[in-house]
């Protein structure tokens, strides 16, 4: 038989147990881990690599869209909370389905039935509805999520010092670190508060309050200077934009 | 700001008054003959009215020695010091008037005739100082009887607000939802925890329906609603969420609005055990400090939370809601640091006088007419 990986993510063991229960009528998908954390779910997805999710929103450290956010591999995610606001965003996210909680055995086998459907004709989560949607609405980020292998770091906004694009990745420079992630640098700007991160150059979004100085190294070339002694290049348009800001 | 100049029609109906006093004044001097018609309204009228402009002044002294606060006496004393300048002051202006129209205009010996109506003048200036300061004094009565029924009916209104705010908080649908499905899950393999849960919702929610349609309840009654709802979320919670209580016993008698914990309750399990992976204990102690009661929650929080999502609604409506009914006599303070979070509460220490009222729980919530 064609079995489907799964993994239960819900920091409540009684909200777990029930999913659990209901599984039990379908031996075609093999719980391969439960999770009470968002840590252990990337660690348990980038490990295990199952292919169905059921994924809980409220969650400590890390909620259920920015556990999305910094697992790479595709999945078909069902998310389920109390809340219904998420459903908005779980659609955003073009999760298979949402159960609100409390659900009832038929509504679960449905959502299992969609998630059945959408792996035969492999219609993943799109990567970048995740990132557009992991983030709460118009307010700025506070933190960004990196992953290294099965850690995670949460890196506060105001500790990044710079970001350089790096092909498909960024690297973010933060305490003397550098965290790759692969995201689009302009998708990275969008996130961040423009009143603090400014896109100076084709590759660089500087944190402004870094910044020591600006030299002029050739006409319409400038560089800044941090307050590390680091340069980075910083082109016209970027200077306008600093100007602007400062 | 003044009452009489802040407002355009007040001061028409001032000035108004005051011409009329000028032509009263200009026919005390022309009915005798000493002065004609013309002579007594060019002298009178103008300087009538700047006397009115000039008595105006009277509303800060009537604003500083109000009636209520200064002993009569007093009062009198620093009006008649008060009329003396006035009357000083519109002396200067008056002899100036009287150069002017000498002079200026040529009415002969108007000074002398003036200064011989000297003492006459004086007296009537004196009575309408008088007469200016006791409008003064209505004026600020009224604005005072005024502002202090603006001040209660938005005192009112905070207070139904804040109750109205905390109800619907206390019945959190999330939290009903979140409870309904651990009951969903216990169904199948724990009836006998489904039955105990139910037992404690209902119970929870008839406490808070009844009770918080209440002006104030004892403080036994609301921690054991915090309590309550405490247990219910440590079956859904289950080791994550531990639970200390240290109530003295002399408070448990203290009167209290009802629900006002629940927000900072509710508030310690949200935004505190829920995020973190291994819970921790949230504490409850209630001491009798003097006359006042002292009220402590406390419970750990995730440092690295990013701030600004902390519950600021739930606590600025416990405040504004302390601020209607005790308005600065009670206090609540907000603590997060290193991880902890804590909420002091203190409220002037009220009993309940009658202590032999029945405890609620003994009375029966349902009339043996109404099953």
């Amino acid at each position: 038989m064609d079995t489907i990986k799964a993994l239960i993510i819900d920091d409540e063991e009684l909200a777990r147990s029930i999913i659990r229960e209901f599984l039990s009528d379908h031996p075609d998908i093999q719980v391969v881990a439960e999770c009470s954390n968002g840590y252990e779910a990337v660690k348990a997805v980038t490990e295990l690599e199952p292919e169905l999710l059921f994924l809980d929103v409220q969650m400590p450290k890390l909620n259920g869209f920015e556990v999305l956010e910094l697992i790479e591999s595709d999945l078909i995610v069902i998310f389920i909370t109390a809340y219904e606001q998420y459903a908005v965003r779980a659609f955003e996210v073009h999760a298979v389905d949402y159960l609100l909680k409390p659900f009832s055995r038929e509504r679960f086998d449905q959502a299992l039935a969609r998630a059945r459907e959408k792996r035969t004709r492999k219609e993943f989560v799109p990567r970048l509805d995740i990132l557009s949607a992991a983030k709460p609405s118009n307010e700025p980020a506070e933190r960004v999520l990196v992953r290294d292998g099965s850690r995670v770091f949460v890196i506060p906004t105001e500790k990044i010092d710079y970001i350089e694009a790096q092909d498909d990745y960024v690297a973010i420079r933060s305490e003397g670190k550098s965290h790759l992630k692969k995201q689009r640098l302009s998708d990275l700007q969008a996130m961040l508060s423009p009143r603090k991160f400014v896109r100076i150059h084709r590759s660089y979004i500087l944190n402004v309050d870094r910044l020591a100085r600006l030299e002029l190294y050739a006409k319409d070339s400038r560089m800044a200077i941090l307050k590390d002694g680091t340069k980075l290049q910083v082109s016209r348009s970027g200077y306008e934009a600093l100007k602007e800001l400062l | 700001m003044h009452p009489i100049l802040a407002n355009l029609e007040r001061f028409a109906v001032y000035i108004i008054g005051w011409l009329i006093f000028g032509v009263m004044i200009a026919a005390v001097l022309a009915l005798p003959k000493d002065f004609s018609w013309t002579e007594a309204l060019a002298l009178a009228m103008p300087l009538t009215v700047i006397y009115g402009l000039i008595c105006l002044s009277s509303w800060y002294v009537c604003r500083f020695y109000t009636l209520q606060k200064t002993p009569i006496v007093q009062v009198l004393a620093v009006q008649t010091i008060a009329s003396i300048i006035t009357i000083l002051a519109w002396g200067v202006v008056a002899t100036g008037w009287i150069f002017i129209l000498e002079r200026g205009v040529g009415i002969m010996e108007l000074q002398t005739r003036v200064v011989a109506k000297g003492p006459l003048l004086i007296g009537i200036n004196v009575i309408l100082y008088g007469l200016a300061a006791a409008v003064h004094y209505l004026i600020a009565a009224f604005e005072a009887s005024k502002e202090s029924e603006r001040r209660e009916l938005q005192s009112r209104i905070f207070a139904q607000d804040a109750e109205l705010k905390a109800l619907r908080a206390q019945i959190n649908p999330h939290f009903l939802f979140n409870s309904l499905n651990s009951i969903s899950a216990l169904a199948t393999h724990n009836p006998a925890a489904v039955r105990a849960m139910t037992l404690k919702l209902a119970d929870f929610l008839r406490k808070s329906l009844r009770l918080g349609s209440q002006e104030s309840i004892r403080l036994e009654e609301e921690i054991s609603m915090s309590l309550n709802f405490l247990e219910i979320e440590q079956i859904r919670y289950g080791s994550r969420l531990q639970i200390v209580q240290q109530i003295d016993d002399v408070c448990k008698g203290c009167l209290v609005p009802p629900l006002i914990l629940q927000p900072l309750v509710e508030n310690a399990v949200v935004h505190g055990i829920a995020h973190l992976i291994d819970g921790g204990t949230i504490s409850i102690e209630a001491q009798w400090r003097g006359s006042v009661l002292h009220v402590h929650i406390e419970n750990p929080i995730d440092p690295d939370r990013p701030r600004g999502r902390k519950g600021g609604l739930g606590l600025e409506n416990v405040k504004k809601r302390l601020r209607a009914i005790y308005k600065e006599d009670a206090q609540l303070q907000i603590d997060d640091r290193d991880g902890v979070f804590r909420s002091d509460l203190w409220l002037p220490a009220q009993t309940d006088l009658n202590l032999n009222r029945p405890s609620p729980e003994t009375v029966p919530t349902t009339l043996p007419s109404q099953m």
